[in-house]
């Protein structure tokens, strides 16, 4: 595909030299290199002046209608330094961490395990298939009284949680990654006297790699939604009880500080995977693009 | 195996036939066949013909619903005594190409360090030495293929089994790749079952060509290929005896199209064309 395209390339440049003679390949490239800096001088610069204007907006909405609907920015500020140089929020943010965390990893071990043994066994799958599913649409908070009964208020029932809400999504994407996996590939590996084992674990899990991961993503920010939910149903702890006990006593300042800080947190954890993603399903990514 | 003399055919079908969808679409019938070690046979024909189907067959990939089929003296099992050359590449993607040539030596347990040896060795013969840290998407397509041949080489296979390994490459490549199949096969001369429409490349590249008439897939004729051995030091297209041998295929394939049009009418009733092969 590449030799054609600069084949044609080349046999389309020369009934017009000047096209050709006017620029070499180097300039060409600064020049591109130069167009996809200016665009993301742009896109900086207009998310720039949204934060800028979401703040005005804060002022504004302070100054017309009080404190109570919406804390000034410099209130808040101010907040967070308190809470930061106290310890309060990075005391509540290990308790978060410890939960998001364990629950998460708890979650992807169990999901991409059962996900593999029920991708890789199809008839298994299919029996499972509609419990799988009945659990996946709940919502993971229908399951807080009983987990609550179950395993208490307390860090251990706070991690059940997560993992009942994160397992599902991981063990979906792994189990549909394994079972549609390529079949070319898979009969080619059969063609050179690959058996079960190897054809399993060399062929189709590698090929549901990228499947996995983004299962793991989904996971990652529902065990963010799950901890949070928990926090603030349970026993109050981390950010979540954090925000739960601001909001109670209208200390909206405080609030917007933890709301703030989770905001980050969201992020960071959705960009590390993505990276992740990324970094192992190149090939897929390029694979894409060509077609 | 290899202290058979070599009147035994290593490949034998016999009576073979395969049927798919429950035994409404009929793939093959009455398939009868050797191939003899070291030759170079080529199965051309329609599509519809079964030819992937057979070839699928011979690889033990799939069995034959009647008829016995043997290779190297036993029935047919995947492994290293067969290599398949598919028509697209197929290549793993999460692998570097010499990684995807230690993935099928190390199928034969094949220790470490003798199998990057081995790799690399391969991958000078055919010419992709400085591409071995390279992954298939950045080749292309005409190298990728090259690499399935490399990687089918690789097992030291007694028969190698190609499936269209040229049908999806532009044709300059295809010429060289032929070339290069030709001479790898002079050197080496282990037996090749050659799967393709192509009936110039089949009578390019083989000793004989079975042609295979369409639904169900069954031997029309088994043609030898009378041509020099020297084929690529001149272009065997010019000779005479390559015309007549061309000219005598189309008229056969020319007739079953004829034939098939009203085949067709009457299987109109069957979805035949979603077929395997």
């Amino acid at each position: 595909m590449i030799e054609e395209g600069r084949a044609a390339r080349a046999r389309s440049v020369r009934p017009e030299p000047d096209v050709a003679a006017g620029l070499s390949s180097s300039a060409l490239a600064a020049r591109a290199q130069q167009q996809r800096r200016h665009t993301s001088i742009v896109i900086t610069g207009a998310q720039i002046v949204l934060v800028l204007l979401l703040v005005l907006g804060m002022f504004a909405l302070n100054a017309t209608s009080g404190n109570l609907i919406m804390p000034k920015p410099t209130d808040i500020l101010d907040e967070s330094i308190q809470l930061w140089s106290d310890g309060t929020m990075l005391q509540a943010l290990a308790e978060s961490l410890t939960v998001i965390g364990l629950g998460f990893l708890l979650s992807a071990t169990t999901g991409i395990l059962l996900g593999i043994v029920l991708g890789g066994f199809p008839l298994l799958g299919r029996v499972f298939d509609p419990f799988v599913n009945a659990m996946n649409s709940t919502p993971g908070a229908a399951f807080i009284p009983l987990i609550i009964v179950w395993f208490g208020l307390y860090t251990e029932a706070k991690i059940v949680v997560v993992w009942n809400a994160a397992l599902f999504p991981i063990l979906i994407n792994t189990a549909a990654g394994i079972a549609n996996s390529n079949k070319d590939l898979v009969e080619m590996a059969r063609a050179f006297g690959a058996r079960r084992f190897t054809l399993f674990w060399r062929v189709m899990v590698p090929d549901a790699l990228p499947s996995i991961l983004s299962g793991l993503r989904i996971g990652a920010a529902i065990s963010t939604v799950g901890t949070v939910i928990a926090e603030l149903t349970m026993a109050q702890s981390g950010l979540g009880g954090l925000l739960a006990a601001a909001g109670n006593r209208f200390q909206m300042d405080r609030y917007f500080a933890v709301v703030i800080v989770l905001m980050a947190l969201g992020t960071a954890l959705t960009a590390a995977l993505r990276w992740v993603e990324h970094r192992f399903s190149r090939w897929r990514v390029s694979q894409r693009e060509e077609a | 195996m290899s202290g058979k003399p070599s009147t035994v055919p290593l490949i034998s079908l016999r009576q073979v036939g395969k049927s798919f969808k429950d035994g409404q679409v009929r793939a093959l019938d009455n398939i009868s066949l050797d191939v003899a070690p070291g030759e170079f046979v080529s199965l051309v024909g329609p599509s519809g013909c079964g030819k992937t189907t057979l070839l699928r067959i011979i690889n033990g990939l799939i069995a034959p619903d009647e008829g016995t089929v043997a290779v190297l003296g036993g029935p047919p099992e995947p492994g290293p005594d067969l290599a398949m050359v598919f028509q697209s590449a197929r290549l793993l993607p999460w692998l570097s190409v010499q990684g995807n040539l230690e993935f099928v030596l190390s199928l034969r347990g094949m220790g470490r360090s003798e199998r990057a040896q081995r790799a690399a060795a391969l991958l000078g013969a055919v010419g992709l030495r400085e591409f071995a840290q390279a992954f298939p998407h950045e080749l292309s397509g005409g190298m990728q293929q090259r690499v399935g041949l490399a990687r089918a080489l690789a097992v030291e296979p007694k028969v190698l089994l190609m499936d269209e390994p040229f049908a999806a490459l532009d044709a300059m490549t295809r010429e060289v790749l032929r070339h290069e199949l030709w001479q790898m096969w002079s050197r080496r001369r282990i037996a090749i079952v050659f799967v393709t429409h192509d009936i110039d490349e089949a009578i390019l590249l083989s000793q004989r060509i079975v042609l295979l008439r369409p639904r169900p897939g069954r031997v029309d004729e088994i043609v030898d290929v009378q041509l020099p051995e020297a084929r690529w030091q001149s272009d065997p297209r010019t000779l005479p005896a390559f015309a007549e041998m061309r000219a005598h295929l189309w008229s056969r394939i020319h007739d079953m199209v004829r034939d098939g049009a009203e085949l067709e009418e009457l299987a109109g009733a069957f979805p035949a064309d979603d077929s395997p092969g």
